[in-house]
């Protein structure tokens, strides 16, 4: 069925085909809604739901984990201080092998406080363990909660994700969404059956007090996870078109890369903007092309390669910044690429929320095509940011 | 405290020295490790000491479950906390050792069962690796900022008593002390996430309820006797026991301390409001 919707109405929607059993939650802009939907759901009878008001987002996710741990399917949502707050959480949850799936509306981490899209709050939880994604629209926020859960909850990966939606340019945007049947869902995501639970039936001791004899092992072990999840995401995504017709690609996606030279890396909303400036540039002739990374962590160094190998300049772009040097996917792709001489610029731009227009995408491939015919470019651009000259 | 103090004592003759404790999440009492290194000059590693030339061992019930000298450098010395003399000590080979009842001596001046700053004394007198006026100088200098002046001087004179009463000789050479076995599965066994249900391994339970295998008495300096006469039964020793140890025998309408458990804190006797729990020396 389509509906015109925004991106939180989808996020919830999607929660709610996944019949989601516990629902901690906090509001914060721009996720507000995304619970709120939820909220109604639950008190229409429309989802058979605990939802639980919380006193913060560091109970939220305390709330989480332990409902993940007791064997229930645990959603919730979040965005920028509020993932900030709860990041001791964070880590409680991912090496525990608790498969809580929680959106993030990207937004700005303030000081300065702002509300607008920006990656540097989940940028900060890269390192948490738990996988990251980076949606395009709201089809594929929906959809993704869904391929959230089956990815979370496989036996090989047991991880929580945590899709992320750019903040207002999805959040608060109506497009049309085919919202999927509850019986089609059904099918393709079964109910989450943990080995072990908290059950005082069968008691477990799940979190406990760990000495340095064990840790290593477990870190060892959860990056294992990681290295698994890869073939698990991309098996689901080819499920996922199957049954539903739509095919994301798994970590990666590639827009016009059969025969490009150049190529740039985009992530969230501005991958979308950036295929009609591709398409504009095609029809100049200009041999360009759009690598999506869709997943940010597990990182898809492999994929990655094997998309460039034929090209002469690499763009990166990045929605938030690493402070020694570029933005953080710009670091991650170059030592992916260690070892290829392709030349990787990097693109900073919508820092703060600030609009990524066709204009500066098109300045980005001009720029990056000046690295593949051997002109000498910068390592880093500030886009559209006062005092600097792109 | 005392690895910190014996640290401080050796700079203050001039050398480099580096104390640090290594201890898990219990609570006083419970073993732990801590290790001092003593050189000329500036000390680097910053590694535990796995082949130490002097062992320091403050509870000689350990040395029924660990062998405390299995690293020990062969001309190496051990020094133990105990009644007995060194000859009649068992330590699973011939080696230099000393021995002191530190225990005795703390209770006698500081009336309290801690040792460290005693079996300080024992060390200077067995190693002679620093003197015992340093010692002196040190307990009463980290002791006394921290704990007042008074305490610092006691401090002093527990380890000055135990440089007196410290007999040295060779241990005895005898028993095959078993190395404990440990649970150490590999990433690939750990469970998920190191999620346990009860499950047995070769080296004894694991998960929920294993703790039954962790005796714990040998901790105990004291330990609760209870005077039935006195006893009203209000139960509030059984209500405080932090550590459950203190059973109601329900068709008896009376109570038992189980001693395997009990790490003889006290609390129960310090509840107890008509005095019928004396705390007594577990061992002499």
């Amino acid at each position: 069925m389509k509906k015109v919707i925004t991106g939180d109405h989808a996020v919830a929607i999607g929660a709610k085909l996944c019949r989601v059993e516990v629902v901690p939650a906090f509001p914060i802009t721009p996720q507000t809604l995304i619970i709120e939907h939820i909220a109604d759901f639950v008190n229409d009878g429309e989802l058979d739901a605990k939802f639980l008001t919380m006193e913060s987002e560091h109970s939220v996710m305390s709330a989480a984990a332990a409902a993940s741990a007791a064997g229930a399917r645990v959603f919730t949502a979040t965005s920028s201080q509020g993932l900030a707050f709860m990041h001791e959480m964070l880590y409680a949850t991912a090496p525990l092998r608790l498969p809580v799936v929680m959106a993030n509306a990207s937004r700005t981490l303030g000081g300065p406080p702002g509300i607008w899209c920006e990656y540097n709050d989940s940028m900060g939880a890269r390192d948490s363990g738990w996988l990251q994604l980076y949606v395009e629209d709201n089809q594929e926020a929906l959809d993704m909660v869904i391929q959230s859960f089956r990815i979370a909850e496989d036996k090989r990966v047991l991880l929580p994700v945590m899709p992320c939606l750019d903040g207002f340019v999805l959040t608060h945007t109506v497009e049309p969404v085919d919202v999927p049947e509850q019986a089609e869902v059904d099918s393709f995501l079964l109910p989450y059956e943990p080995d072990i639970i908290l059950d005082p039936k069968r008691p477990a001791m799940i979190g406990t007090f760990m000495p340095s004899e064990y840790i290593m092992e477990l870190r060892r072990q959860t990056a294992g996870a990681f290295e698994s999840a890869k073939e698990v995401i991309q098996q689901i995504n080819s499920e996922f078109a199957q049954k539903f017709g739509r095919d994301y690609g798994g970590l990666i996606d590639t827009y016009m890369m059969e025969d490009a030279s150049t190529a740039l890396i985009t992530m969230g909303t501005v991958t979308s903007t950036a295929r009609e400036v591709v398409d504009e540039l095609r029809q100049k002739g200009e041999k360009v092309g759009i690598i999506k990374l869709r997943f940010f962590r597990p990182f898809p160094s492999y994929e990655l390669k094997k998309a460039v190998s034929y090209i002469n300049a690499l763009g990166v772009f990045d929605r938030s910044i690493s402070y020694h040097g570029g933005g953080p996917v710009y670091n991650e792709v170059r030592s992916s690429l260690f070892g290829m001489k392709i030349p990787v610029i990097n693109h900073l731009a919508g820092i703060g929320g600030r609009d990524v227009t066709t204009k500066q995408i098109m300045k980005m491939f001009e720029l990056t095509q000046k690295a593949a015919n051997g002109e000498k470019v910068s390592d880093v651009y500030w886009h559209n940011t006062r005092g600097e000259t792109v | 405290m005392a690895a910190q103090t014996l640290a401080e004592a050796a700079v203050n003759e001039g050398n480099y020295a580096v104390a640090f404790p290594f201890f898990g999440a219990e609570r006083r009492g419970a073993p732990v490790l801590a290790f001092t290194r003593i050189d000329s000059k500036k000390i680097f590693s910053k590694t535990q000491v796995y082949a130490p030339d002097c062992v320091v061992v403050l509870d000689d019930s350990l040395l029924d479950t660990i062998d405390v000298v299995a690293g020990l450098k062969p001309q190496g010395m051990a020094i133990i906390n105990s009644k007995e003399k060194p000859e009649d000590i068992d330590l699973g080979k011939i080696i230099k050792t000393a021995t002191v009842n530190a225990t005795s001596i703390a209770l006698e001046i500081l009336k309290a069962p801690i040792t460290n700053t005693a079996i300080l004394g024992a060390f200077a007198k067995a190693t002679g690796i620093i003197r015992i006026e340093s010692l002196e100088e040190s307990i009463k200098e980290k002791f006394g900022e921290k704990l007042g002046a008074k305490v610092g001087e006691r401090n002093a004179l527990a380890a000055r008593t135990a440089y007196e009463r410290t007999i040295t000789g060779k241990s005895r050479g005898v028993k095959k002390l078993e190395a404990r076995k440990q649970w150490l599965p590999t990433h690939q066994e750990i469970p998920v996430g190191g999620a346990l249900i009860e499950g047995k391994t070769d080296a004894g339970l694991i998960g929920p309820g294993s703790f039954i295998e962790n005796k714990v008495s040998g901790w105990a300096t004291y330990r609760p006797l209870r005077d039935r006469a006195k006893c009203t039964m209000c139960l509030l020793c059984w209500f405080y026991c932090p550590e459950g140890t203190i059973h109601r025998i329900s068709d008896r309408g009376d109570l038992m301390t189980n001693y395997d458990y009990c790490k003889g804190c006290g609390v129960c006797a310090n509840e107890c409001p008509v005095d019928a729990i004396k705390m007594v020396r577990a061992r002499a």
